[in-house]
């Protein structure tokens, strides 16, 4: 393909290899590059369709921002009017299909002499302005990283979830849970009562982020759970309640 | 010596690592802290006072320098909201978008139900750009969210640089005018935002752009396709954002009167014919797709209409008295209003001197004189600063143009006065605008750093015990329960717990016994489950309420008894079915 049709090439690999990457499930540094080319293609080549060379510099980008941003609005309600669903695949085939239907239109136009070729005339900045603006997004990067970083490392005081909700669709039982979020692995002891006896206990040691399950039987009154956090057993730590089925 | 552009934007960069830096030590515990708040200001100094000076020095800026100015304060601005929360979505307009946005990747499906924001679903543009990103890229949708807000943002202040360097002539007037515009106190929140308004200012705003080229007359043989932009850009307005796309046909339909009153005819048919067309699209969605946004929109209309009239009658608005806040804010608030309506009048003057056969600066001047009512909104009518806030977005861009005008003829004086004091002032004034915008916009004064959890706040209220608290409730109990939970909660239990949470609540948690009337009302609002947090006993609510509708807002002296909020524990019949330590979930009976 001839420097002229570089653009019409250049989405066409874009679209493809989109496709390609979905197919084979591409790591997510590959299909991010990918997909956001793939969403501004339809853009760019719609806008070189309309208005060619007519339009130049800020408002030639802006249109094809503009146009990009509209596909998959417009795209996506008159497929999802037609009923289908818009996953993954229907917006692939949505930008991926337009994308290369627009670049055979634009392609024919220009064989045709309808439409001005590609042109890609770069201007030169002077090289202490292009270091000063590289050193301006390097800046702004590492401001970004601080504010990320500032996020980890933000202090939250930790906690523990005690949970016990009847079964959805199992009336017999409820469901019954602990998660430790308290930053640090920490140990339990469970203590279930029915009727305000005991009818059960379970030390856990819970990992941060660990989750405990267990669905014991709804029999009883009232069914209540005490969770102690070791060493401490004097006072409960987490408390919950339900009446339960009444059978005993 | 005038600093190059490059140099600017090194400086616009640093101010961003210093706002950067101010909010961490936010987060690390010094959100109250003089140094970190003076930090937040010096970084905000380093990204617009340079700015600000370079665009109305006396050394002329070329074209591109003029734009490339516009763009590093744009992004440097987007950056500083990026900063703010770096890792998910906290505002709480963001969250209503994300639970839209997960709902349209999570069914495939569009119009799903978005309890938080029931209308949003309506509107679905910015949900289905941002899930076609995420599905083809495999970003998070807080990721895609960010880029989708981040290009529209800077769309839409390059499109209204470009019409106001068009309707201007002046690439200068151009720079000064969307430097105004940046002034308004929702541009660097509500107008960037992850929010279906950000997407749709851009389409507005290239409507407008098509509706120049197509009545300029400079474009033979290119009508067709300034046409046919124009119906695609009315189109994805209309299927974005309801209030966007009812002001398209307004804004088009004074720019035609405009023209017809300027005795341009052949200005006025194109606007015209794309008022119409908006007006035909407006319409047909909100009678065919989204018949719901006029009970959305109703309740802020009937407001509105309703203390005007009691203003006009000679009574008294029921607005409250105006929000607090340091009186450094306050009186810089004030001063912007004062200066923004005396320079209105110095713009009008321009625009009858040398503008007044030209249809769009004449439909601008019209327009403009709506930032009087919008002051009169904000001090008269009841949660006028929210309703006058959202307005400003739209109201904003003529005025901005029209005191650019001002501003302008003032440099100019100053120019050829030799008037380095008038100069100075010119400048001052603009960064006082800029300043209100920033002291008196959103995030408000008393979250302006991130950092520790805050009872009923906004983006402070956005912590990890809420939010997972909001996930169990989805994972343990399904979606779509009514719930009863306090401000800072609610949009959290919505979003992240894809619940509903109900706004009327707060009988529920301000007295020591659940009576039987609090049952029956319960009960005809099937309610299903009480959200409580411990910490509404102890401290008051930094928004003002405790609860979404609050009839004591603004009274509290003290924090919430702690026997209001625990009375649910001695009540027979109520399951205790969560507990967390701070927050804990009630089941009512009979559900």
């Amino acid at each position: 393909m001839s420097r002229s049709q570089a653009d019409l090439g250049l989405t066409a690999t874009v679209a493809v290899l989109a496709c390609a990457a979905a197919a084979v499930s591409a790591p997510v540094a590959v299909t991010a590059v990918l997909g956001i080319l793939i969403l501004a293609a339809p853009g760019y080549l719609l806008g070189e369709l309309l208005f060619g060379a007519a339009i130049e510099g800020l408002e030639r980008v802006a249109v094809a921002a503009g146009l990009a941003l509209c596909v998959p609005i417009l795209g996506g309600l008159i497929l999802y009017a037609a009923g289908v669903q818009l996953h993954r695949a229907t917006w692939l085939g949505l930008l991926a299909g337009l994308t290369l239907a627009c670049d055979l239109v634009l392609l024919w136009r220009r064989r045709s002499g309808r439409a001005a070729s590609f042109g890609w005339a770069p201007r030169r900045l002077p090289r202490r302005h292009a270091m000063a603006f590289g050193a301006a997004v390097a800046i702004a990067v590492c401001a970004v990283g601080i504010a990320r970083a500032g996020v980890v490392w933000q202090h939250y005081p930790g906690f523990t979830q005690l949970w016990l909700v009847r079964s959805q669709g199992n009336a017999a039982s409820v469901n019954l849970g602990v998660a430790n979020h308290e930053g640090k692995t920490a140990r339990y002891r469970l203590v279930l009562l029915r009727n305000f006896r005991p009818a059960g206990s379970w030390n856990l040691t819970l990992a941060n982020g660990q989750t405990w399950h267990r669905s014991p039987s709804s029999s009883g009154r009232r069914i209540s759970v005490k969770l102690y956090k070791l060493p401490e057993l004097a006072h409960s730590y987490r408390y919950v309640a339900i009446d339960g089925s009444g059978a005993q | 010596m005038q600093l190059p552009v490059s140099a600017i934007a090194v400086s616009a960069a640093i101010g961003v690592l210093v706002v950067a830096g101010a909010y961490t030590a936010g987060r690390l515990g010094h959100a109250s802290s003089a140094w970190a708040d003076s930090a937040y200001w010096l970084g905000q100094v380093l990204i617009l006072v340079p700015a600000a000076a370079r665009l109305l020095s006396r050394r002329v800026l070329t074209a591109g320098e003029t734009m490339t100015l516009v763009i590093v304060l744009t992004v440097a601005e987007y950056l500083v909201m990026i900063c703010y929360s770096p890792a998910a979505f906290s505002y709480v307009d963001e969250l209503q978008h994300w639970r839209s946005t997960m709902n349209v990747l999570q069914t495939g499906r569009l119009f799903s139900v978005n309890y938080l924001l029931p209308i949003s679903p309506r509107y679905p543009g910015l949900e289905e750009v941002t899930s076609a990103l995420a599905s083809v890229s495999g970003l998070s949708v807080f990721t895609s969210g960010l880029i989708i807000a981040a290009v529209a943002h800077l769309l839409f202040v390059c499109v209204l640089y470009l019409l106001f360097r068009e309707v201007s002539g002046s690439y200068r007037i151009a720079g000064v005018a969307v430097l105004c515009y940046a002034s308004n106190s929702h541009f660097d929140s509500f107008d960037s935002m992850f929010i279906y308004q950000t997407l749709a200012l851009p389409f507005l705003a290239l409507t407008l752009l098509a509706a120049w080229r197509l009545a300029s007359g400079r474009i033979a043989g290119q009508r067709a396709r300034w046409l046919a932009l124009a119906v695609l850009t009315i189109a994805a307005t209309v299927v974005t954002h309801h209030v966007t796309s009812y002001v398209l046909p307004v804004a088009l339909l004074v720019i035609t009167v405009a023209a017809l009153l300027t005795g341009n005819r052949r200005a006025a048919a194109w606007p015209a014919v794309l008022a119409l067309m908006s007006s035909a699209a407006a319409a047909g969605w909100l009678v065919f797709a989204a018949p719901q946004t006029w009970s959305y929109l109703q309740p802020f209309a009937d407001l509105t209409v309703q203390s005007i009239r009691a203003l006009l009658a000679g009574g008294h608005s029921s607005a409250p008295p105006t929000s607090g806040g340091p009186p450094g804010d306050q009186l810089l608030g004030a001063a912007a209003v004062l200066i923004v309506s005396a320079l209105l009048p110095v713009g009008w003057w321009q625009v009858w001197r040398r503008y007044r056969g030209q249809p769009w600066t004449v439909a601008m001047a019209i327009l403009s004189a709506s930032w009087y009512v919008l002051v009169a909104v904000r001090l008269t009518v009841t949660d006028g600063s929210e309703l006058a806030g959202r307005a400003a977005t739209f109201t904003f861009i003529p005025a901005a143009y029209i005191v650019a005008l001002a501003i302008g003829h003032l440099a100019g004086i100053a120019v050829r006065w030799q008037a380095r004091a008038v100069a100075a002032a010119v400048l001052v004034v603009l960064l006082m605008l800029m300043f209100d915008g920033l002291a008196n916009g959103w995030p408000p004064y008393w979250e302006r750093l991130p950092g520790a959890y805050q009872v009923a706040g906004s983006e402070r209220s956005v912590e990890p015990e809420v939010i997972d608290g909001a996930r169990w409730t989805l994972a343990a109990l399904g979606p779509g329960n009514q719930f009863a939970a306090d401000f800072g909660s609610y949009p959290v239990l919505g979003s992240y717990g894809d619940q509903n949470p109900l706004r009327n609540v707060a009988y529920l948690y301000t007295s020591p016994v659940y009576s039987q009337s609090d049952t029956l009302r319960a009960q005809a609002q099937a309610l299903r489950f009480v959200w409580v947090d411990s910490r509404l006993s102890k401290s008051l609510p930094a928004y003002g309420q405790y609860f979404p509708v609050d009839p004591r807002a603004g009274k509290y002296t003290h924090p919430l008894p702690a026997a209001d909020l625990d009375k649910f524990n001695h009540v027979p019949g109520v399951g205790r079915i969560y507990d967390s330590g701070n927050i804990v979930i009630y089941e009512l009976p009979g559900t």
